[in-house]
């Protein structure tokens, strides 16, 4: 996880949280907010070779598809849930937002966003598009979902979820006057804080 | 490897979780590798119900090596020049330790059927009195698969200070009711052979080692997965020079046959009573109102619960049950989903992930 998108998480977590993280990949992030923020945090990933990363960091993981296993985490007393870049992955997105929030009082959410100018060019001359977010070619991705911060915010409406924060970050991970005005089509990339 | 096998005498009486009393014992022990100095590098290996105290190496010319060998050894998952493993035979067993085929001091006879019931608590009792006298105060890691990863579980929550880590592998909180059926039926066969005597049959002079192995042929089914059965005997029929029997047509049977008969050679029939019964009964919850979330939340130690896919014994489901009672007690605890190709066995036998996990969870700090 980038450094700037790493610190902004990590600000918004309470101390001696319980946290899951969904799509944990190696437990970078879990063992950092252990770190710093003395959290008692688990992930759910579903790649054996992420896991043993996960095993090796000493971060608690479970071997879990998360549209299958999302709504097990219901009553087990999480105060955050983490889901960072991993939304456009799964086969339910909307199934798994609106159990993310029944799993823990406030969700943290980062998705990469596909309305970003490099992308909309990319498409423009004719291929699909790819960035720093999304280097993965269309035969290889395991993104499924991919959506826009437009297409996001509107589900959130839909689905009356609370945007208790938001940030937008550009391709260098950093938060302009651009990003802010235009974020749909200035942002690579959208953090939110759902409670 | 530095292997060093020993029988440890226990003068001590040891009263077990039925009440009844043992008035001393002994342990059947085997340790590969060297104790350090700061007594901070032991790992027990627990053994599963037909398992042994021979866990790794070969003892003699042409012997079958010890049961995890695949994974016990110098550089290996476990690795030797690292840690120092302990392995035992538990009481009950009839590999050297105390068990129905000892002598009763009070009677001077086998125990025969009257050896006391014994437990998963008891076992872990009498294996943290031989962690005390190798002076060891906490071990690094407790490990076993099945009916041995019920120990490690027991001593998670019997011992939070005296273990680091628990690896947990096709194991269960407690058996599902199909399992204390299938057990049933193979204590019923064990029972009905002519030569059981009601368990008294060793004053017979007999064995019944009939019934035993018709008992192993049945758990060796539920040992192995469907597609490992059928890839490895398929429809083949028997070589009839080799037919154990002139009825047998198929490959498959003649296998039953021969492991069945094996296995009926080394094992005793009490001992196969006494230890299915011990893993019927296990269900730490039980003291804890039922609750397996308040039975966990005292474990200090780190756990690692890995269940195989092909195993239908103790299928997944049980691994994760005990992973999600973890996590609502808030414990330390990862649940891992391994392939394994041989059923339930798959846990006795080495494959690259399952060793890279176990591997990377003992070599973990913190």
């Amino acid at each position: 996880m980038d450094k700037i998108l790493q610190t902004i998480v990590i600000d918004w977590i309470p101390d001696k949280a319980k946290v899951v993280d969904f799509g944990c990949g190696d437990g970078a992030l879990l063992r950092i907010l252990a770190e710093e923020k003395s959290i008692l945090g688990y992930g759910v990933e579903n790649d054996p070779v992420k896991i043993n990363g996960c095993i090796k960091n000493g971060v608690p993981v479970i071997q879990q598809d998360i549209d299958e296993c999302i709504q097990h985490y219901r009553d087990m007393d999480f105060d955050v849930a983490i889901m960072a870049s991993s939304i456009q992955c799964l086969r339910k997105p909307r199934n798994a937002m609106q159990n993310i929030l029944k799993v823990a009082n406030e969700c943290v959410i980062t998705l990469p966003n596909f309305g970003n100018w490099e992308l909309r060019a990319g498409l423009l001359r004719g291929k699909m598009p790819s960035s720093v977010q999304l280097p993965a070619k269309w035969y290889e991705t395991k993104n499924l979902h991919l959506c826009t911060i437009v297409d996001f915010e509107e589900l959130c409406k839909e689905e009356s979820f609370n945007i208790k924060k938001k940030v937008y970050l550009n391709n260098k991970g950093a938060s302009s006057w651009l990003t802010n005005t235009f974020p749909n089509l200035f942002a690579a990339e959208a953090v939110y804080l759902i409670g | 490897m530095n292997v060093v096998s020993k029988k440890i005498l226990f003068n001590e009486p040891l009263t077990l979780g039925s009440g009844e009393m043992l008035p001393g014992f002994e342990l059947m022990t085997e340790t590969y590798g060297e104790l350090n100095q700061e007594k901070s590098n032991a790992v027990l290996v627990c053994h599963a119900f037909s398992g042994n105290h021979h866990a790794a190496g070969i003892k003699e010319e042409n012997a079958k090596p010890g049961w995890w060998d695949e994974l016990i050894g110098d550089g290996k998952t476990i690795d030797t020049e690292k840690y120092f493993i302990v392995s035992l035979n538990n009481i009950g067993g009839c590999h050297g330790s105390t068990g129905p085929t000892s002598i009763s001091p009070k009677t001077e006879q086998a125990f025969g059927a009257g050896f006391p019931e014994v437990s998963v608590s008891d076992w872990v009792e009498t294996q943290k009195l031989l962690a005390d006298h190798l002076e060891i105060d906490c071990w690094e890691m407790v490990v076993g698969g099945s009916l041995g990863g019920m120990q490690a579980l027991q001593w998670a929550i019997s011992y939070p200070d005296k273990i680091k880590k628990a690896a947990i592998i096709a194991a269960s909180s407690k058996i599902s009711t199909q399992n204390i059926a299938l057990n049933e039926v193979a204590r019923e066969i064990i029972k009905k052979d002519e030569c059981f005597h009601n368990g008294d049959y060793l004053s017979h002079g007999e064995t019944p080692s009939k019934g035993l192995k018709a008992a192993r042929m049945l758990g060796h089914i539920t040992y192995l997965s469907e597609s490992n059965m059928s890839k490895r005997f398929g429809r083949k029929l028997q070589d009839p020079q080799t037919k154990m029997d002139a009825d047998i047509n198929y490959e498959v049977e003649n296998y039953l046959q021969y492991k069945g008969e094996q296995f009926a050679k080394t094992f005793d029939a009490n001992s196969y009573i006494l230890m299915t019964k011990a893993m019927d009964s296990f269900d730490p919850a039980k003291n804890f109102d039922h609750d397996l979330v308040k039975c966990l939340k005292s474990i200090q130690a780190k756990l690692l619960i890995a269940s195989f896919d092909s195993d239908w014994l103790f299928p997944k489901e049980y691994g994760l049950d005990i992973q999600m009672s973890a996590i609502k007690a808030g414990i330390d605890s990862t649940y891992i989903e391994l392939n394994g190709e041989y059923g339930h066995d798959s846990f006795l036998f080495y494959s690259n992930d399952y060793s890279v996990a176990l591997k990377n969870f003992l070599n973990s700090n913190g």
